[in-house]
């Protein structure tokens, strides 16, 4: 997330000025507002369209406002579908994975940093090896792995697979690298077990990346959508893109309904955008912060 | 003290991974379709159905549970959106429900690998179900389920749009120039004629029409490539390039009824099932029933159905019978049809059914000329082959369509 | 998986940590092994094991039914593969058609994304503008949505009469029916050329039982539609990795060459663009092992149609196990898929290993983590 932060402008040079530099602003603008158009719009068309009845929104795709604005869309999603139950299962899924990764990817980060034991290496290059395993290839082996061990069709299926991931080990393992050794060896020296060590000392420095990591888990889990495909066949268990997906490909004489499947897909966008919103801010206040004082 | 709990740690850890290692192998090597132990006593029967809509999810539901009520049983429905893929899931899992649809087109492959009770016998009168549906339920001489209704193609026509664009009672179209003839008057108007499904099951009628067919009678050869099938597709490739007939996808429709509903087309080709999406979706729309135009062979359409399945792993085949019995009872049939407009597989409560719904005369006559689906296993994926090539058949060459699927379903079935 | 990935290069680069002889570090062994063992159980259950019963699989004609670990299970070895490269069928064709379908799938979302990250980055690091800080997030947002959800969205920008098409009607062009039509982007181009109907000689044969005419279709309309969608989500991530490198180049390599006389361009080409080069390696490495992967917008959005021009190898290794009952082929199938990724992630980086000379050693390090 250090990637988000902004460099202290150098001051103001003489070229910054003068009529060149006052196009070459306006230039910049325009590409701006052009491709910020193209990224955002789509969301607001969104938003309109599941506001609207389905004729004005076969009607008017672009317009932005709904005419006559209606909730009918939105009604329709908790009378006519499952929602509130994808909604639950998503939430159940997803908290318990976020803590799981949060917890086992640094525990195993810390060690695969700090503890020196037998295997280390190999270890660490498996998790790189495991990192490399493209997703999509695992759809079919995962789903035979969680019938022969009878974790499938499960909440259990739905969400111990997920609880830990390479990607995170390696995040968490590069951070406790960069931590000074110093602080935890007083601790160990003050007896502290190595558990009690990593618990108390190391892991409350370890915040950047404990909520790097657990902004990655949430999005990464509340967004999953192939491990649940694969997992589970019971509508109890779906969670909300595997609802929404059946909700768009469903059967004959569903219709299109597009307010109602618009109005669906935002509400299980929602979550995430806030989580995006509001990290979005602490980091670039922690990161201002820090530039002020360097 | 340290190692005490750290050493704790570890006997649980191994313990966990013992357990579960023990879990992978308990499940998995002893499983086989054949030996479900059975239970007597209430059963709780899981249904799994591949509804057309609201109203046949409500009416299964009624009955199951009014079956489960006074069986002292209790019964489970579940609405599938996508049931092929939901049941292949599930008997892959080894978890299927108890009772399920099954399609005849996917009939095949199901009872090819064992997943199926053979039960049909054990049903009161098999024989009073319409041969044509037994035989599309029978593999290997056994006849495996009980069909739970069928429904065959007609032609429906918006009245309203069809006077708006000068056109009166005497110009419905009975033959294919006929057809060719009012779409030309239709698309003067400005308007799409036909809303045509981009799939066998609605442009395989032309073929039939046209005398020919995807199989051999017997259902064990590829007969695809003929001049009959050839020129049937022509035929509709003609309508599709001179923008006479559109799929739905081009009329921004999940489906055909959807664009006959909401008058983007005068005709479809749809089955029974579309008056009930009609009923509900577009409530004003206005149209009439007749028989699809005769071909140069004479009349022809589709018969679609789909039977009752009993899982072979279930453990509650006893019961899961006795539910089947209820659900093709005859009056039970006749409430189905009046909830969701399909027609009944008895024969013995066809007059019933005649006179209850006169207006379904041109369905329930398509029995008489209907042509059932394909039903050899392994052939789903010849099959979807054959209809990417229909979606792209007004700029596709039909004839290697044709031969194409005869080289592909001799592959499949063969091997 | 591109977010996966965000923290990496901001990370601090990992100096060994320093071994210290004495009893202190006496329980490592047992603590370190205890500490990885939740995730190696995870990992190893969840992601090895399954690969090695996917070989099995793969090898097999398991049907389904059952389970794959029994001697009922016809062993059938190397057929599965032969279906898909040596003999003349339906699964050939299939997966011909696939791979033909991602290869112009990924020539389009890999390079285009590239140029629109590095554009984006560009914009959005001058220092002379205001309100960076939005465009920035505006940019990046599409990313971290959920793939299910925007397809839903997309399905609806590119309906007949959706947006996309009256954008292109205020324009005065008329747009296709998106996700109805199946013809190559190539074909209509030779189309527009007076090339209606393709020449024999392309018609009469070709490799893997597709004709020549059919490998040079280039992507159907459809496909378009999911290129444009997948392009749109993962730019923002690549932009944040230009971002992130662009902040490291010295602003006095950028005044020197401004002293010199250089030109805006020049300055770009030849001091910006060679020291973004390890940041373009990792974006098109990145890209390339993505968008091998494609598959929710597949499922969600076209399922393969129209006439199979939105088959993916990812999405046909799932239908042909979960639909057609084939686990074999299914299984198959994904280690082609997986043999593929693997060879492009390897070929990629010995290309650039080899330009960059001597830091070779170093760059085939640093990369294998961040390239996942």
């Amino acid at each position: 997330m250090a990637v988000l932060t902004d460099r202290p402008a150098p001051v103001a040079r003489r070229a910054d000025r003068g009529p060149r530099a006052r196009l070459n602003r306006f230039l910049g603008y325009g590409v701006l507002i052009f491709f910020g158009l193209v990224f955002l719009y789509p969301f607001v068309i969104q938003l309109a369209n599941s506001l609207k009845t389905e004729p004005d929104a076969a009607a008017n795709p672009l317009s932005p406002l709904p005419d006559p604005l209606t909730l009918a869309g939105f009604e329709r999603i908790f009378a006519g579908t499952a929602f509130p139950l994808w909604l639950g299962n998503s939430l159940l899924v997803t908290v318990l994975v976020t803590l799981g990764r949060v917890f086992l990817d640094s525990l195993a980060g810390y060690a695969l940093a700090r503890l020196r034991f037998r295997g280390r290496a190999g270890l660490f290059a498996a998790v790189i090896a495991v990192m490399a395993v493209p997703g999509v290839v695992l759809l079919i082996p995962k789903f035979l792995v969680l019938k022969q061990i009878g974790l499938y069709d499960s909440y259990a299926g739905l969400i111990v697979p997920l609880l830990a991931d390479a990607a995170g080990v390696f995040i968490m393992k590069q951070f406790f690298e960069s931590v000074p050794v110093s602080v935890e060896e007083a601790a160990r020296i003050d007896g502290a077990s190595v558990f009690r060590t990593f618990w108390s000392v190391v892991l409350p420095m370890a915040r950047p990346a404990l909520i790097t990591l657990t902004i990655l888990s949430f999005q990464g889990s509340w967004n999953e959508f192939p491990h649940s495909l694969v997992s589970v066949q019971d509508p109890d268990l779906f969670t909300l893109p595997r609802g929404l997906a059946d909700l768009v490909s469903g059967s004959l004489g569903k219709g299109t309904q597009y307010p109602l499947k618009l109005g669906a897909a935002l509400l299980a966008t929602i979550p995430v955008a806030v989580l995006f919103v509001v990290f979005q801010r602490y980091f670039v206040r922690g990161a201002n912060e820090g530039a002020d004082k360097g | 003290m340290k190692t005490r709990i750290l050493t704790r740690a570890a006997v649980a850890g191994v313990a966990a991974v013992a357990l579960l290692g023990s879990a992978a192998c308990g499940s998995g090597f002893d499983d086989s379709a054949d030996d479900a132990k059975q239970s007597s006593g209430p059963a709780n029967l899981q249904i799994l159905i591949g509804s057309s809509g609201d109203a046949e999810t409500k009416a299964v539901k009624d009955a199951a549970a009014a079956w489960a009520g006074s069986s002292g049983n209790s019964a489970t429905v579940t609405p599938a959106q996508d049931l092929t893929q939901q049941l292949g899931q599930a008997l892959a899992g080894g978890t299927p429900p108890d009772v399920f649809y099954v399609d005849a087109a996917r009939f095949a492959d199901y009872a090819s690998v064992g997943a199926l009770e053979p039960y049909g016998d054990k049903v009161s009168k098999p024989d009073d179900f319409y041969e044509s549906l037994r035989t599309a339920f029978t593999y290997d001489g056994k006849l495996y389920c009980a069909p739970k209704d069928f429904s065959t193609l007609a032609l429906q026509i918006n009245t309203d749009l069809w006077t708006k664009a000068g056109l009166t009672d005497a110009d419905v179209p009975t033959t294919w120039d006929q057809l060719t003839a009012v779409s030309q008057k239709i698309k003067a108007k400005g308007q799409v004629a036909i809303a045509l499904g981009d799939t066998r099951d609605r442009i395989g009628a032309f073929m039939v029409q046209n005398g020919g067919w995807l199989m051999s009678k017997d259902g064990k050869q590829p007969t695809a490539d003929t001049p009959e099938n050839l020129q049937a597709l022509q035929y509709v490739k003609s309508l599709l390039t001179n923008g006479y007939a559109k799929f739905p996808k081009q009329l921004d429709s999940g489906w055909s009824g959807e664009a006959f509903g909401k008058g983007k087309a005068v005709m479809t080709i749809e089955g029974n099932w579309i008056k009930g999406a009609l009923q509900n979706d577009f409530p004003k729309t206005k149209y009439k029933v007749v028989p699809l135009p005769a071909g140069p062979k004479g009349p022809g359409t589709l018969s679609f159905t789909q039977c009752w399945g009993i899982a072979a792993k279930s453990k509650y085949k006893e019961q899961a019978i006795k539910f089947v019995e209820a659900m093709t009872a005859g009056e039970q049939q006749i409430g189905f049809a009046k909830a969701f407009g399909v027609m009944p597989s008895r024969q013995s409560v066809r007059d019933q059914y005649t006179s209850a719904f006169p207006a379904d005369k041109p369905f329930i006559d398509g029995v008489e000329y209907a042509q059932g689906p394909v039903n050899a296993p392994k052939m789903d994926s010849v099959l979807r082959d054959l209809e990417a090539g229909l979606q792209g058949l007004a700029t596709g060459d039909p004839k290697t369509l044709l031969t194409n699927f005869d080289k592909n379903a001799k592959a499949a079935l063969g091997g | 998986m591109a977010t996966d990935t965000l923290a990496a290069p901001g990370t601090a680069p990992a100096g060994p940590p320093r071994r210290r002889p004495g009893g202190i570090r006496s329980n490592e062994n047992l603590a370190g092994w205890l500490f990885v063992a939740p995730v190696i159980l995870i990992l190893g259950l969840f992601m090895l094991l399954p690969i090695l019963m996917a070989l099995w699989v793969s090898l097999t004609g398991w049907n389904g039914q059952g389970s794959p670990f029994t001697g009922d299970v016809p062993f059938v070895g190397g057929d599965n593969y032969s279906r898909l490269f040596t003999e003349d069928g339906l699964a050939r064709r299939d997966f011909m058609t696939a791979i033909r379908n991602n290869i112009y799938y990924v020539g389009i979302v890999v390079p285009v994304q590239t140029v629109l990250a590095l554009g984006l980055a560009l914009v959005v690091n001058n220092r002379l503008l205001k309100g960076k800080g939005f465009f920035r997030s505006a940019f990046y947002f599409p990313s971290v949505t959920s793939s299910v959800a925007i397809s839903v969205v997309f399905l609806f920008l590119f309906a007949n009469s959706g947006a996309v098409n009256r954008l292109l009607a205020l324009l005065g062009l008329d747009g296709p029916e998106w996700f109805a039509d199946g013809r190559g982007v190539l074909h209509l181009l030779l189309g527009a050329f007076g090339v209606d109907s393709p020449p024999a000689a392309l018609t009469s044969g070709g490799p893997f039982g597709l004709t020549w005419w059919d490998w040079l279709s280039g992507p159907s309309v459809a496909m378009t539609s999911i290129i444009c969608l997948v392009i749109w989500t993962t730019s923002g991530t690549f932009m944040l990795m230009y971002l992130a490198a662009l902040q490291n180049v010295p602003v006095a390599l950028d005044e020197a060459g401004m002293l010199d006389g250089a030109s805006r361009w020049q300055r770009f080409r030849y001091v910006t663009l060679p020291l973004l080069k390890p940041t373009t390696f990792l974006v098109v490495t990145l890209g390339l092992i993505g968008s091998w992967q494609v598959f929710d917008q597949v499922y969600v959005m076209s399922q393969g149609d129209p006439a199979k021009t939105t088959l993916t190898p990812a999405y046909l290794s799932y239908r042909t196990a979960f639909r057609d009952f084939d686990y074999g082929g299914g299984a198959a199938i994904s280690f082609v898929l997986f043999l593929i990724i693997i060879a492009f992630t390897l070929f990629q980086r010995r290309l650039m290993a080899d330009r960059d000379g001597p830091r070779r050693g170093r760059w085939w390090r640093r990369r294998v983590p961040e390239g996942s």
